[in-house]
């Protein structure tokens, strides 16, 4: 017997509800705080002036810098990590000794904090980090090159893919171990090479794994706060760096409100797009 | 014309022999059934045809060429899967049209097999769906255009009926067997089911433990099986050891458990008083001594007492299990009519002295 909508409703209340109240809650009050409502600083009232302020006004300009460069972190980010998850992912479908090893070593950056990764890295990469110190020792360059810090974000880049390929690499190994030998031996069988096989076999298969990996790398990534603070261009802002910069330092709570909803509106549709992206090239890929 | 030539072929997994000295030949438009228990190495073999395996040693021949350093995309040739092994995120048109796409084929060439196969497979108002909207018969026909969309000189079945249930077995093997003389393609089809191999080939290879046991026409394999294990596999013969009695002239007796038993034999000459044989008989030649109403006197025949051990209706016919005194055994016949027998009832059967064969010890 079909239950009426209200009964539905009841049920999945304790689940659902809670969720949705939880959620609800921290975007509620990050919009309402947006619109000129939990005013710490004045009057609490209705207003479109920190919009205003931090989209169109003085600080636009740094808005859109930090907001351009968390998008451009974020894609190349999700983009190297499942480029680099994948190959070894199929390296790793058929089990071989020391795979699993293997493939727990890979895994084993999940279990490592970003900000302790951060640390660790600056350990490697700084002006008196230990490649410039071999370098030096061996001879090969004359003095410690800057490598901490770097203008277009690589070290950050670099920080995200270590920390989140192993994440893209769990995704993908599940799907593409999933792969029926049978169907991408039918498909070699028929006339298909590695790369024929891999467009028109693997990635239209494993796409879903695919979507998901780079949704929430580039959510993961869009909000870096860590990474940029202990490696990143020192010119440059995150969207998480503003946001805390401009609650804490210039003590604007509501102006930090209307970063933290631009970031959330770049997580929603940057890695919307990215997934739509992903699914037009599986598409040309499989034609 | 000879299409296909394997020559000496072995294949070693680590410590043990899949296969040991492979040698057989096609001829273009052949049907070869390889058939064995699971574990045989037909699947091997197949897949060595195929390109998935390298041989150990030895080669493939295909129009005189040797192709055994050829990975598959690069033979010429085409497999059905026995999952069927279609592209779940392609529609049966898409399918169908995957192969001669990589091949390169002209679009408007495509697009004439296409039309060409999905009505000869039967599948043109399922085009556009995608495989699991397909029933496994059609799931299965959409496997074999996909295969000879190709237009591969051989085409490579893998127990392509084992997941379908039997009713659809029979139909889709009848139409396996129409298209491939229609279209003259050679197949290679490997089987465990010895009626699949009688029905479908112009030869049967049947295969144990890697090695080819006996090759020849379907009739050749039923009714002049060559070993034990040929006689047991394909159509469960009644295979016993015995001790021969006399030799007189091509006639041969034996004594089965307490009951003599005559036959003829051609090699009579190499066969010795008290020497150790196996000789074998297919169920389906004996009849009940009553049922056939014989005379006495009548010397082609075996009579043979038994008793009646239990029985299992097949609906055309009935197995009657028996057994015969001082012989372990239990002994199959197979009855045309269900007889009204009880157990440890003492029977008599006819079994035609020429339907008795000697076959190697294995």
């Amino acid at each position: 017997m079909k239950k009426p909508w209200w009964v539905v409703l009841l049920l999945i209340t304790p689940g659902f509800g809670f969720v949705l109240l939880l959620i609800g809650a921290v975007v509620s009050m990050a919009v309402a705080q947006s619109i000129g409502f939990y005013n710490f600083a004045g009057e609490s009232q209705f207003s479109l002036e920190h919009w205003q302020q931090i989209i169109n006004g003085d600080g636009s300009r740094r808005f859109w810098r930090a907001f351009r460069y968390s998008a451009y972190i974020a894609s190349y980010s999700a983009i190297l990590s499942v480029i680099i998850a994948y190959p070894i992912a199929l390296w790793l479908r058929k089990p071989f000794k020391g795979s699993i090893t293997l493939s727990a070593i890979l895994k084993a950056p999940m279990l490592v904090h970003g900000l302790v990764a951060a640390f660790l890295m600056i350990n490697v990469i700084s002006y008196h980090g230990f490649i410039n110190e071999f370098m030096i020792w061996s001879g090969l360059w004359d003095k410690p090159v800057r490598m901490q810090n770097d203008k277009l974000g690589i070290g950050v880049i670099f920080l995200q893919v270590w920390k989140q390929m192993p994440f893209a690499l769990l995704l993908l190994s599940g799907s593409v171990q999933n792969l029926s030998d049978s169907v991408l031996d039918a498909a070699q069988d028929l006339g298909a090479g590695s790369i024929a096989r891999f467009r028109k076999v693997v990635l239209p298969l494993t796409l879903q794994s695919l979507q998901a990996a780079l949704i929430l790398i580039f959510i993961g990534a869009a909000g870096d706060f860590s990474f940029q603070k202990v490696a990143g261009p020192t010119a440059e802002n995150s969207m998480a760096t503003l946001m805390i910069y401009v609650q804490t330092d210039v003590g604007d709570w509501n102006g930090a409100a209307v970063i933290a909803i631009m970031l959330m509106v770049l997580a929603l549709f940057g890695s919307l797009a990215v997934a739509i992206v992903a699914k037009y090239v599986s598409r040309v890929a499989t034609l | 014309m000879t299409l296909i030539e394997v020559k000496g072929i072995t294949k070693k997994f680590d410590d043990s022999w899949a296969l040991k000295d492979i040698n057989f030949s096609a001829n273009k438009g052949d049907f070869i059934t390889l058939l064995g228990p699971s574990g045989c190495g037909k699947s091997t073999l197949l897949n060595l045809i195929a390109g998935f395996l390298s041989p150990t040693s030895g080669s493939i021949e295909v129009n005189g060429s040797d192709i055994s350093h050829l990975t598959p995309e690069n033979r010429d040739s085409a497999m059905c899967f026995q999952s069927y092994a279609l592209f779940p995120h392609l529609s049966v048109l898409e399918n169908i049209a995957f192969g001669p796409k990589q091949k390169k084929v002209p679009n408007k060439e495509v697009v004439k097999r296409l039309n060409s196969l999905l009505q000869q497979v039967g599948l043109t108002e399922h085009k556009n769906k995608l495989p699991n909207k397909l029933s496994g018969g059609q799931q299965q026909r959409v496997a074999l255009a996909r295969a000879l969309a190709v237009q591969p000189s051989l085409v490579l079945f893998d127990e392509p009926l084992s997941n379908l249930d039997a009713k659809l077995r029979d139909q889709v093997r009848i139409e396996i067997r129409a298209l491939q003389k229609e279209l003259g393609f050679t197949a290679i089809y490997v089987t465990h089911d010895q009626s699949e191999a009688l029905a479908m080939s112009d030869k049967v290879l049947l295969l144990n433990n890697g090695v080819i046991e006996q090759a020849g026409t379907p009739e050749e394999v039923y009714f002049s099986p060559k070993t034990e294990f040929v006689a047991n596999f394909i159509g469960a013969a009644n295979v016993h050891r015995v001790k021969i009695t006399s030799i007189n002239n091509s006639a041969i007796s034996v004594m089965l458990g307490t009951e003599l038993v005559e036959f003829e034999s051609a090699n009579y000459k190499d066969l010795k008083v008290g020497q150790e044989i196996s000789i074998c008989w297919r169920p389906e030649v004996a009849r009940l001594w009553t049922e056939k109403l014989l005379l006495d006197n009548d010397n082609r025949y075996n009579k043979i007492r038994a008793q009646f051990v239990s029985s299992a209706f097949q609906g055309a016919y009935t197995d009657v299990f028996i057994k015969i005194k001082g012989e372990e055994k239990i002994f199959k016949l197979q009855l045309p009519r269900y007889p009204d027998l009880k157990t440890g009832q003492e029977i008599n059967f006819s079994l035609p002295k020429d339907s008795i064969l000697i076959v190697e010890k294995v």
